[in-house]
C-alpha cells in the first residue's frame, strides 16, 4: 500500500515536469506550426540556469536572508532566462523559416539543440550542478515505513498551478484570443489588425518559459547534467503523440499516461521501461492519427 | 563444481582480498619497471616529422563527464613528452580529437578516416562499451595501432577480436568491476542475503548484474534478487527506481549507474531515504571527477572506482608515481583526476616506453611490429600500481581497488576512506588467459563468469 501510494506520487512529480515540457512544445506547435527539436535543451538550460544561481555564492547570501521562500523565489529565474532566449531566436532564426516546409524547421531547431547542448557545456561546464539544499530544507514525509520529499509536493503543486494558469491565459483573455486566432489563420489575423509577428514572439517565449520553468523545479530534486534535455525531449513527444500535437488538454492527459505507465513498467516490468511507452504511442497513432486531443 | 567446504573468511583470504590502511596495490618489484629508467640517447637516426594520434572521447552529452579527464589525461601526457622533445627525443605528438557522441557508426567511420586519411600513428581513448567491440575489428582490418582507455567489456577480447594484434586496451577488464563490488560487499555484510539492483540498461549495467551476482552468491549462501530497475542511460529521473528497490525490502542494493546519472540518483536517494534503509555498493560511484560528487554523500557505502585508479591510492608514500601523476594534473588542471585521466595519461607513456625499447634493439624509428611486441607482455608502472599487458588478448591488468566513501576535512567532497581500502590481485578474480570464452563449450556471458561458476567454491 505505501509503495502504491509513493508510486503514484512519484508519477504525478514526473507528469508534472514532463506537462510542463509538452504544454511548450504544444503551445508552440499550435501557434506556429513549429516541431522544436530543441525544446529540451531549454528545459535543460532553465534548470542549469536555475542551479547556477541558486547554487552560487550569490544563492548562498540571499538563502540567508530569504529563507526557505525565498530562495524558492529565485527558481523561477531560469525560466525567465530561458524566456528571453526564446524572444531572441524566433524573430532571428525561426522567423525566416516559416514559409519553408517542415524539413527546414526541424534541421534548424536540431542544428539549435547542438549549438545549445555545446553553450551549456562552455558557460557551466562538465561538472553537475545541483541546487539540492532547497530539498535539504523541506525535508521528507514520512509515508508509512519510506518517505517522500515534501519539494516533489511543490513541484507538483506548480504542474497542477501552470495547467489552470495556462489554461486560464489561452481561453480567459484577450490575448488568448488573439492567440488562437492567430493559430487558426495567420492571415486574417493579420488582416484583422493583429500583429503576427509580435504574437509569434510572445507565443514562442512563453513555450519556452514553460520548458525552462520545468528544468528550474526539477533540478533541485536531481541535478543540472549535460544531456539532460535529450532523454526528457524524447519523452515529450511521447507524450505530445499520445495527447495530439498542439492541444493542451492533449498534453496534460499525454503526461499523465507517459508518467503512470512508466512507472508502472519500472515496478512490475523492468526489462521493458522503455518499450512500454512506445507501444502505446503506436496504439494511439494507429487508432487515432492525430492523438488522442489533436486536430487534423 | 567443487563442493569444498570452505568458509567466507578464508575464501576471502585465499582470493588476496585485502582491507586497511596496510593495503598497497602491489608490493613494489624487484625490477624496477620500465618507465622509472631513465632512456638512454636513441639508437640510429630519427625522423623529426610529428607523430599523429587520434584520441576519441566524449566531448559532449552525459559522457563528457568522463570525457573530459580522458583528454585532459592525454593532453597533460603529451605536453610533457612534447616538453622533452618528442618520443625518442625527436618526434613531437599532435593529436586530433572526435566525438565519441557522434554514435557507434558514425565512430567506426571517423577511424577508418583518421587512419587513411589523417595517417595517424596511434588510435587511443574510447569510453563506451558499445564503441570497442564495433572500433576493435575495424582497427584490426586497417592495421591501426590502438591502445583504448576504457569500453572495457570482455566482450571486446571474449567474441569480437579473440586473436587482436593491433588493438590493446590499458584498463581494467569489466568483470572485475562487478566481481570487486561483489568481495567487497561479502567481506563487509556478509549478512545481506536479499539483493536489490539498478543498473543502467546497457552492456555495462548487465556485466555489472552478472558480475556482482555469481561472484556474490559464491561467498554468500541463499542470496536473494528481490528487486531489478532498468533506467534507461541518460535517465534523471530515479525516484520509481529508488522507489520499488526499496519496496523490496533489500539488505543491500547494487547500482552500476554511473557519472552525471549517478549524481542525480544519489541526491534523489538520500531525500527518499535510500542509503538508511539497506547498505549500498556502487562499481562506479566515485569513477566520475572527483569534485563531481557533493560533500552530502552517504558515507560508509561502497563507491567503486570502476578501473581502479582512485587519486588517493596507493598514496604518495607509498607509491611515489602516483604522488607525481595527482600533483601534474592538479598543477596543470587545477582539479584531481580520475581512472580516464589515469589510463589516457599512460596510454602515451605505454606507447613511449614501447618505441623506446624497440628502438634498442632496431635502431631508427622502430616498425609497428616491433612496437606491437614490447607492448606485448609489458610490466608498467602506474599511478594506480602496476599494470600488466597480458600478450594473449591484449588486455591490461591491474590490482583491483574499491572502498568505503568518507568525508575528510582536506578535500571539499567525500573520498574512499584510506583506512578501508579494500584491493584483490587482479588474476585471482579475472579468467586466467586460455579459459574457454563464450560460445566454446559454455553460453555464459563471459569468461571470467564461467571461470567463477566452475571454479569457485560455494562458501557453506
Amino acid at each position: 500500500m505505501t509503495i502504491l501510494v509513493i508510486q503514484i506520487l512519484n508519477s504525478f512529480f514526473y507528469a508534472a515536469v514532463l506537462f510542463l515540457i509538452a504544454a511548450g512544445l504544444s503551445l508552440i506547435y499550435g501557434v506556429m506550426r513549429i516541431v522544436n527539436l530543441a525544446h529540451g535543451s531549454l528545459y535543460a538550460l532553465g534548470a542549469y540556469v536555475s542551479a547556477w544561481i541558486v547554487g552560487s555564492a550569490v544563492g548562498h547570501a540571499l538563502e540567508g536572508n530569504l529563507g526557505l521562500a525565498g530562495t524558492l523565489l529565485l527558481l523561477p529565474l531560469g525560466a525567465v532566462a530561458v524566456a528571453a532566449v526564446g524572444a531572441v531566436i524566433e524573430p532571428t532564426l525561426l522567423r525566416p523559416l516559416y514559409r519553408r516546409s517542415e524539413e527546414y524547421h526541424l534541421l534548424v531547431t536540431f542544428g539549435l539543440l547542438m549549438i545549445l547542448e555545446d553553450v551549456m557545456k562552455l558557460l557551466f561546464g562538465r561538472t553537475p550542478l545541483s541546487a539540492g539544499q532547497i530539498m535539504d530544507q523541506m525535508g521528507s514525509i514520512p509515508v508509512g515505513r519510506l518517505m517522500y520529499p515534501t519539494y516533489n509536493l511543490f513541484v507538483v503543486t506548480v504542474g497542477i498551478a501552470a495547467a489552470i494558469g495556462l489554461w486560464a491565459f489561452i481561453y480567459r483573455t484577450k490575448f488568448g484570443v488573439i492567440l488562437r486566432a492567430t493559430s487558426q489563420d495567420r492571415r486574417m489575423a493579420a488582416a484583422l489588425g493583429i500583429n503576427v509577428s509580435r504574437v509569434y514572439v510572445q507565443a514562442f517565449a512563453i513555450g519556452c518559459f514553460m520548458a525552462g520553468l520545468g528544468g528550474a523545479v526539477v533540478v533541485p530534486a536531481q541535478a543540472a547534467v549535460l544531456g539532460l534535455g535529450i532523454e526528457v525531449l524524447i519523452l515529450a513527444f511521447v507524450v505530445v503523440v499520445i495527447g495530439g500535437l498542439g492541444s493542451l488538454q492533449g498534453a496534460l492527459v499525454g503526461a499523465l499516461i507517459v508518467s503512470f505507465v512508466r512507472t508502472a513498467g519500472i515496478q512490475f516490468f523492468p526489462e521493458i521501461e522503455l518499450a512500454v511507452l512506445y507501444l502505446i504511442a503506436a496504439a494511439v497513432l494507429l487508432v487515432r492519427p492525430t492523438g488522442m486531443f489533436g486536430r487534423a | 563444481m567443487e563442493h569444498r567446504n570452505v568458509d567466507r573468511r578464508s575464501f576471502l583470504n585465499q582470493l588476496g582480498v585485502v582491507v586497511g590502511s596496510a593495503a598497497a596495490a602491489t608490493a613494489i618489484p624487484a625490477v624496477k619497471p620500465a618507465s622509472a629508467q631513465t632512456p638512454a640517447a636513441p639508437k640510429g637516426r630519427i625522423p623529426d616529422t610529428p607523430l599523429k594520434f587520434g584520441h576519441m572521447t566524449f566531448l559532449t552529452g552525459p559522457g563528457a563527464v568522463l570525457g573530459e579527464p580522458s583528454l585532459k589525461g592525454h593532453i597533460l601526457a603529451a605536453e610533457e613528452i612534447n616538453a622533452q622533445g618528442g618520443i625518442l627525443g625527436k618526434r613531437k605528438i599532435e593529436t586530433i580529437t572526435a566525438d565519441e557522441a557522434a554514435g557507434t557508426d558514425a565512430n567506426v567511420k571517423e577511424l577508418r578516416r583518421m587512419k587513411l586519411s589523417e595517417k595517424i600513428d596511434l588510435f587511443t581513448g574510447v569510453i563506451s562499451s558499445g564503441n570497442t567491440p564495433a572500433l576493435g575489428p575495424v582497427a584490426e582490418e586497417l592495421g591501426a595501432l590502438t591502445i583504448f582507455v576504457d569500453g572495457c567489456t570482455d566482450f571486446l577480447w571474449d567474441k569480437a577480436v579473440p586473436n587482436p594484434k593491433f588493438a590493446f586496451r590499458i584498463t581494467n577488464i569489466q568483470s572485475a568491476d562487478g566481481v570487486t563490488c561483489a568481495l567487497a560487499a561479502a567481506q563487509a555484510w556478509p549478512e545481506a542475503k536479499r539483493v536489490a539492483h539498478i543498473h543502467p540498461d546497457y552492456s555495462y549495467g548487465r556485466n555489472a548484474f552478472d558480475h556482482f551476482n555469481i561472484a556474490f552468491g559464491k561467498l554468500v549462501p541463499g542470496i536473494q534478487v528481490v528487486s531489478e530497475g532498468w533506467p534507461k542511460l541518460g535517465t534523471t529521473d530515479f525516484t520509481a527506481h529508488i522507489t520499488k528497490a526499496m519496496s523490496s525490502n533489500p539488505d543491500l542494493i547494487v547500482s552500476s549507474v554511473w557519472g552525471g546519472d549517478y549524481v542525480a540518483m544519489y541526491k534523489q536517494a538520500l531525500r527518499y531515504g535510500m542509503f538508511n534503509s539497506a547498505k549500498f555498493a556502487s562499481t562506479i560511484a566515485f569513477g566520475v571527477a572527483p569534485h563531481a560528487i557533493g560533500k552530502d554523500h552517504p558515507e560508509g557505502v561502497i563507491a567503486g572506482v570502476h578501473a581502479n585508479y582512485y587519486f588517493t591510492f596507493p598514496p604518495g608514500n607509498r607509491w611515489p608515481a602516483n604522488k607525481r601523476f595527482v600533483e601534474k594534473y592538479y598543477k596543470r588542471w587545477n582539479e584531481y583526476p580520475n581512472f580516464q585521466s589515469d589510463g589516457a595519461y599512460h596510454t602515451l607513456y605505454m606507447y613511449k616506453t614501447a618505441v623506446e625499447k624497440a628502438n634498442k634493439l632496431t635502431g631508427g624509428w622502430p616498425e609497428e611490429e616491433a612496437v606491437i611486441s614490447q607492448l606485448e607482455g609489458m610490466y608498467f608502472e602506474t599511478a594506480a600500481g602496476d599494470l600488466y599487458i597480458r600478450p594473449d588478448n591484449h588486455q591490461g591488468y591491474k590490482d583491483a581497488v574499491t572502498g568505503f566513501s568518507k568525508n575528510v576535512p582536506e578535500y571539499p567532497f567525500p573520498i574512499l576512506d584510506p583506512n578501508r581500502m579494500v584491493t584483490i590481485p587482479i588474476r585471482n578474480i579475472t579468467a586466467p588467459p586460455h579459459w574457454p570464452k563464450p560460445g566454446n563449450g559454455h553460453n555464459d556471458p563471459t569468461a571470467t563468469y564461467n571461470w567463477i561458476k566452475e571454479t569457485w567454491p560455494q562458501v557453506a
